[in-house]
């Protein structure tokens, strides 16, 4: 039997995995053609049925250039660049619950690659290491604005962890568990009968918070400075060329798909269907496996709908400077996230009392 | 299996803080400084203890190695090129070999026993209830400590005075 669950994990992870490298391609044409709508202008929609194919081309393109390393720079540390950013990158996934327990010849297996009762600390560990990358590869570089650049980067990310941490810790105690899973499995229900029983109801400000930091850490609009190249000449990435630049902006979507996949499972009650429990649907569905399914689909919609928004706010927001960046961060973010935490645990402790 | 995994761990710890000491840029030392600490969480999880390999990774490598990148990236030093040992690396070498052979020493004069330490099932709670309860004061005072230490940093690192209630020309 042994056997039988080292197979099963090894093709959860398999499946997960390259579920997580199509994010990519996909994130492109949503990304290009939302762009183009939010811009009112037809966008690529010349290759293959409404353009569908332009990632392909995209990435052919990427793949077919030619790989130039500048003469300057630190040889190894430059083309491990690009990989310690995707490395962490693909690696937090894991901890993310796609939907609770799928029944293979009587057996039980989650839906989750690993299920690590200090999820969220794996993740948050492991999502700081892509910092690493950024450091390295503009150093490596050999150029000030690449080594500027990857010291701006890298301060932000810092920085945004911070509130990151501080609202996640409020969850946590807020749930009483650092496990990803139990998270999502308290949950269930409905809150006063009327909204579902999910954790941004609960944790509004939180919510918030993690959200705001979530932007930077992925460095996406309005946090983007590494792409703002004719004002920073943009970063860290200045020498990358070809597939090693397309490398970074990989981890990039990837890390949108995680932050999504946390956001959902902190705060939107992860793989739940609002009003309709998990028991009714079994009844409905008369099979374990189909649940499975369903859950796991609610998931990905669940984790589209934050994309989107990623795309939406890109068009929305503009740019802020890197001042306005680190006073958002230390002089508001932090003591909201300090003054969340601190409400939270009251908030527990009164309620323990009563 | 757990003693293939506690080899190549150790030695994994063991190689990458060689590397630390020995490598002659001082970004390579940083990068070999963090995969050590990868080994060292992976002992940790080897004893079953995931919350200490995770806060190992994030806190140390994830947080206090990045600082150590930025000061050596930012103050520009450059390669060590001089081969020879010189008296500071043998006083150096003098001391790690006296405080190792303590070690050694400590460990081959005590009964090793024969049981590993006993770690709680629920070892967050295990380490919140002293941390909160037995060592809440020496954890209050470090905490004060830090503070006091971040405010001096500023008073120290901030030269010029800025007027009250507008921006530094």
């Amino acid at each position: 039997m042994e056997a039988m669950d080292l197979i099963v994990t090894a093709v959860k992870t398999a499946i997960i995995y390259l579920g997580m490298v199509q994010v990519v391609p996909i994130m492109l044409i949503v990304e290009r053609r939302g762009a183009a709508l939010i811009q009112d202008r037809p966008g690529p929609n010349r290759v293959g049925p409404f353009g569908l194919f332009q990632p392909i081309a995209d990435v052919i393109k990427m793949m077919m250039k030619e790989v130039t390393i500048p003469r300057q720079v630190n040889k190894a540390l430059y083309l491990l660049g690009p990989f310690l950013v995707l490395f962490p990158a693909s690696l937090v996934i894991a901890a993310i619950p796609f939907g609770d327990f799928f029944t293979l010849f009587d057996r039980n297996y989650v839906l989750q690659v690993a299920n690590i009762d200090v999820g969220i600390l794996y993740v948050l560990a492991i999502g700081s290491l892509g910092i690493y990358g950024i450091l390295f590869g503009g150093w490596a570089s050999n150029n000030k604005f690449s080594l500027i650049g990857a010291m701006r980067s890298s301060s932000q990310i810092i920085s945004y962890e911070i509130p990151l941490g501080l609202a996640a810790c409020s969850a946590v105690v807020w749930y009483g568990s650092f496990s990803l899973r139990e998270m999502v499995s308290i949950q269930e229900g409905t809150l006063l009968g009327v909204l579902p029983n999910w954790g941004i109801f609960y944790q509004p400000l939180g919510f918030l918070l993690f959200f705001i930091a979530a932007f930077a850490e992925t460095n996406r609009l309005p946090f983007d400075l590494p792409e703002s190249e004719a004002e920073l000449v943009a970063g860290f990435h200045t020498e990358y060329g070809a597939m090693d630049f397309g490398t970074f902006f990989m981890a990039e979507y990837m890390n949108m798909a995680t932050m999504s996949g946390l956001m959902v499972s902190m705060y939107f009650g992860g793989w739940h269907l609002p009003w309709i429990s998990d028991a009714t649907l079994l009844q409905w569905l008369g099979s374990r496996n189909l649940l499975a399914a369903l859950q796991v689909l609610t998931v990905i919609v669940k984790i589209a709908v934050f994309m989107l928004i990623f795309v939406w706010v890109r068009w929305t927001i503009p740019r802020f400077r890197f001042d306005q960046l680190m006073r958002l961060a230390w002089k508001n973010l932090i003591p909201l996230g300090l003054f969340n935490l601190v409400l939270t645990a009251l908030i527990l402790y009164f309620k323990g009392a009563a | 299996m757990r003693e293939t995994l506690f080899m190549v761990f150790s030695l994994f710890t063991i190689a990458a803080a060689s590397g630390v000491v020995l490598s002659r840029n001082p970004v390579y030392s940083a990068f070999s400084l963090i995969l050590s600490f990868f080994g060292l969480s992976g002992l940790y999880l080897l004893w079953g203890s995931t919350f200490m390999a995770m806060i190992q990774i994030l806190i140390y490598t994830g947080a206090i190695v990045v600082l150590f990148v930025f000061v050596v990236m930012l103050l520009n030093l450059q390669t060590v090129r001089e081969n020879s040992p010189n008296l500071l690396f043998l006083v150096g070498a003098a001391a790690a070999v006296w405080l190792f052979s303590l070690m050694i020493l400590r460990v081959l004069t005590r009964a090793i026993p024969n049981k590993a330490v006993e770690i709680p099932t629920d070892q967050l709670r295990a380490i919140s209830k002293l941390l909160f309860t037995r060592y809440l004061w020496p954890f209050e005072v470090l905490s004060l400590f830090l503070l006091v230490m971040i405010v001096a940093i500023f008073a120290i690192t901030r030269t010029q005075e800025i007027p009250q209630g507008g921006e530094k020309k």
